[in-house]
């Protein structure tokens, strides 16, 4: 595939950078985007903790606490509804006209692609350590010193899941033709995924369909290694959901760029 | 290739895949280095897409093209940077500050930080923003969004300054400034090449060097502004009748004026057909929506009385249109406002559909007779033949104006006498250029 071609890549890095910080400055100065976001993850955390009666979970021999088991998987949602909406932003983009500045400058494809990706993948790792370190201040994951290991160790998990879910939000951005085609993301691609990841009910307690389904889904395998790394439980050996994080990664970068150089602004 | 051309381009083709519209016909463009460049025709003439090829934003589908001696297909990122373009719709980022956006710019268009900081502010002052630097663009007005995309065009210091449509749908003033500040760019020593496309025959007599009249993807006229005017030599008569029953007699009349010595050419305004559709007349300066999709709601909202009275509330242009709509229009719509209705409706419609329905209203705009043009080689001496020719028919004339060609009249004779997007009705395009010109006066 000629996109692996590091020559053909002609990536500007400057570039990259200053788009990055725009979405980075978009997301501050939106608050009302911020406090959004931030209230949907702690509704969720509160609803699921304080309404379930707390439990022990079994994931792959390990017991673990229902608390710690949902806020880390508010984390991963974080990752999910940033991701995804952030990728869609390429649509707004191209309704407001500024799609056309960006594809006329000097720069390739591939630079403006990676600098949105990499805005919304910072942006959204912001979120999801102040979801953790929220659950953390109320003691979901008991007070551990090692959780700032294991804090740091998750970063480079939650940006490559990021990764290929703005991939994906960018492929699907830049086939969109209006607004009114979010509803539709949201019911057939965002909420499935969601639901269907582990993020919020164990593997053990779902019924046989689920667990399928729950496998074929992608995002379950980065919660996977996510929990395996802030909890120390996990289903799946971490090569497993490495391998799998990885190829989806990858493709959904390479299918993002693809779909951004094949883009047709009018 | 010659030295002095800053733009070349041979036998430029551009043929959009999906449903096989030639919209740019094997076209020839050489421009000087330092002029300015105005491509005129109508909506949908082919210029934004010359435009885009130029610019490297729409593959060339056949032809080739010169910028700053770049090849425009082999060479897009030297191209980009030898160009500044400003599009039609506006192209900003409303969430960024004035400033934001043109640092933006400058980035991609790998500008070193004190290069970018000197330039931002020149430019800046340049349009006379660098007090709304600081600005959010989204709370910027329109005028003010084309000048800051026009300093944006300018950062990288671009032999040539692309403008698609510059002021369109900005008001007198505002456009005034920006057609001053186009000319101050290119007079100034940064003698910048200026290629502009416009519909907007003003514009291009008052600016433009050089003038290229496109129409259907093609060429039909190249030249200065005074030589085009000069091709249609002599003088132009329009005359207007007053109502006439008997319309069959207009064709007689024309070839006889046809006869006369010294007579080149005879149009004829014809009157409204009884058109079943409801005409609908789009008021000039509609941003660029496709015109067929507003009409097509328009008629939606015009079947409904409930939808007409949210119009009229909401947009003060709805109430205007019924208020410059025909009259068999005008009744069709009052028809639908029974007595639970009327009381919701504006004041001033509401005045006007009373009259209607008592039938006391009267129409002193709409209710007019046909009008005919007339080219000739000396409008002082064929007028007084003319008028014999028509007093044989005892006819009323209300009107008769005679006037240089103007260039909007040049744009007609190659165009044709409507606009077609904007209205298919040839009486009413006659009539709305008869009522401009004298306007102008």
């Amino acid at each position: 595939m000629s996109d692996l071609n590091l020559k053909s890549i002609n990536i500007n890095y400057s570039g990259i950078w200053v788009l990055a910080k725009r979405e980075l400055l978009a997301f501050w100065r939106n608050k009302i985007r911020i406090i959004t976001s931030f209230s949907q993850a702690i509704l969720f955390l509160s609803v699921f903790i304080f309404s379930f009666p707390s439990s022990v979970i079994s994931i792959g021999g390990q017991q673990i606490d229902s608390k710690a088991f949902i806020a880390s998987g508010i984390g991963a949602m974080t990752v999910l509804f940033t991701g995804i909406f952030g990728g869609l932003g390429v649509m707004k983009d191209k309704m407001f006209g500024f799609m056309k500045e960006l594809i006329i400058a000097p720069v390739s494809r591939n630079t403006l692609m990676l600098g949105r990706t990499l805005g919304i993948a910072i942006q959204t790792i912001i979120q999801v350590f102040i979801i953790l370190l929220i659950s953390l201040a109320v003691g979901f994951f008991g007070y551990d010193p090692n959780m700032i290991w294991r804090f740091l160790l998750a970063l480079p998990v939650v940006l490559l899941s990021c990764l290929s879910i703005v991939g994906l939000g960018i492929t699907i951005g830049t086939r969109m033709r209006d607004f009114e085609s979010f509803g539709l993301i949201q019911t057939f691609i965002v909420m499935p995924m969601f639901w269907l990841s582990g993020a919020m009910f164990p593997l053990s307690t779902s019924a046989p369909v689920m667990q399928v389904l729950n496998r074929c889904n992608p995002l379950f395998y980065s919660i996977d290694l996510f929990r395996l790394i802030i909890l120390g439980a996990s289903y799946h050996p971490f090569w497993i959901d490495l391998i799998v994080m990885g190829v989806f990664a990858i493709s959904m970068i390479l299918l993002g760029s693809y779909s951004f150089k094949k883009m047709e602004v009018k | 290739m010659m030295e002095e051309n800053i733009i070349e381009a041979k036998n430029l083709t551009k043929i959009y895949e999906n449903g096989d519209v030639l919209a740019v016909d094997n076209i020839d463009l050489s421009i000087k280095k330092g002029e300015i460049f105005a491509l005129l025709g109508p909506n949908g003439a082919g210029k934004t897409t010359t435009i885009s090829m130029l610019a490297t934003i729409l593959p060339i589908t056949d032809g080739d093209a010169h910028i700053n001696n770049y090849n425009v297909k082999n060479q897009p990122d030297k191209v980009r940077k030898s160009i500044g373009i400003v599009f039609q719709e506006p192209s900003l980022d409303g969430e960024m500050k004035g400033r934001e956006n043109l640092e933006l710019h400058a980035i991609l268009y790998g500008m070193s930080k004190k290069e970018r900081h000197d330039k931002i502010n020149e430019v800046l002052k340049l349009v006379d923003l660098d007090n709304k630097a600081e600005t959010f663009v989204k709370n910027y007005s329109g005028g003010m969004k084309r000048r800051l995309e026009i300093a944006r065009g300018l950062i990288h210091e671009p032999k040539v300054l692309f403008l698609d449509e510059p002021t369109l749908g900005l008001d007198p003033q505002t456009r005034r400034k920006i057609w001053e500040k186009i000319k101050e760019l290119n007079k100034g020593n940064s003698n910048i090449t200026i290629l502009i496309t416009t519909h907007y025959m003003e514009e291009a007599d008052e600016l433009a060097d050089r003038i290229c009249i496109m129409d259907h993807g093609k060429i039909i006229a190249l030249d200065t502004s005074k030589n085009l005017k000069r091709q249609l030599s002599g003088d132009i008569i329009d005359i207007e009748f007053d109502i006439m029953e008997n319309k069959m007699i207009l064709p007689k009349i024309i070839s006889e004026m046809n006869e006369i010595t010294g007579v080149k050419h005879v149009s004829l305004g014809e009157g409204k057909s009884g058109d079943e559709e409801i005409p609908i007349n789009l008021p000039a300066n509609m941003p660029n929506i496709n015109p067929e999709m507003i009409k097509a709601r328009m008629r939606k909202i015009m079947s409904d009385p409930k939808e007409l009275l949210t119009a009229w509330k909401k947009f003060p242009m709805a109430r205007q249109m019924f208020e410059s709509a025909p009259l068999d229009m005008k009744k069709k719509i009052s028809n639908m406002f029974g007595e639970d209705l009327i009381d919701q409706v504006p004041e001033e419609i509401k005045a006007i559909i009373i009259k209607i329905k008592n039938g006391e209203y009267k129409e002193n705009e709409e209710e007019s007779g046909p009008i005919i043009s007339i080219s000739c080689e000396n409008g002082g001496k064929q007028l007084p033949m003319i008028m014999q020719k028509i007093n044989n028919y005892n006819l009323i004339i209300n009107n008769i104006n005679m006037h240089h060609p103007t260039l909007e009249d040049v744009f007609l004779h190659h165009v044709g006498m409507a606009i077609r997007d904007e209205s298919s009705d040839r009486m009413k395009d006659v009539k709305k250029h008869i009522q401009m010109r004298q306007l102008r006066r």
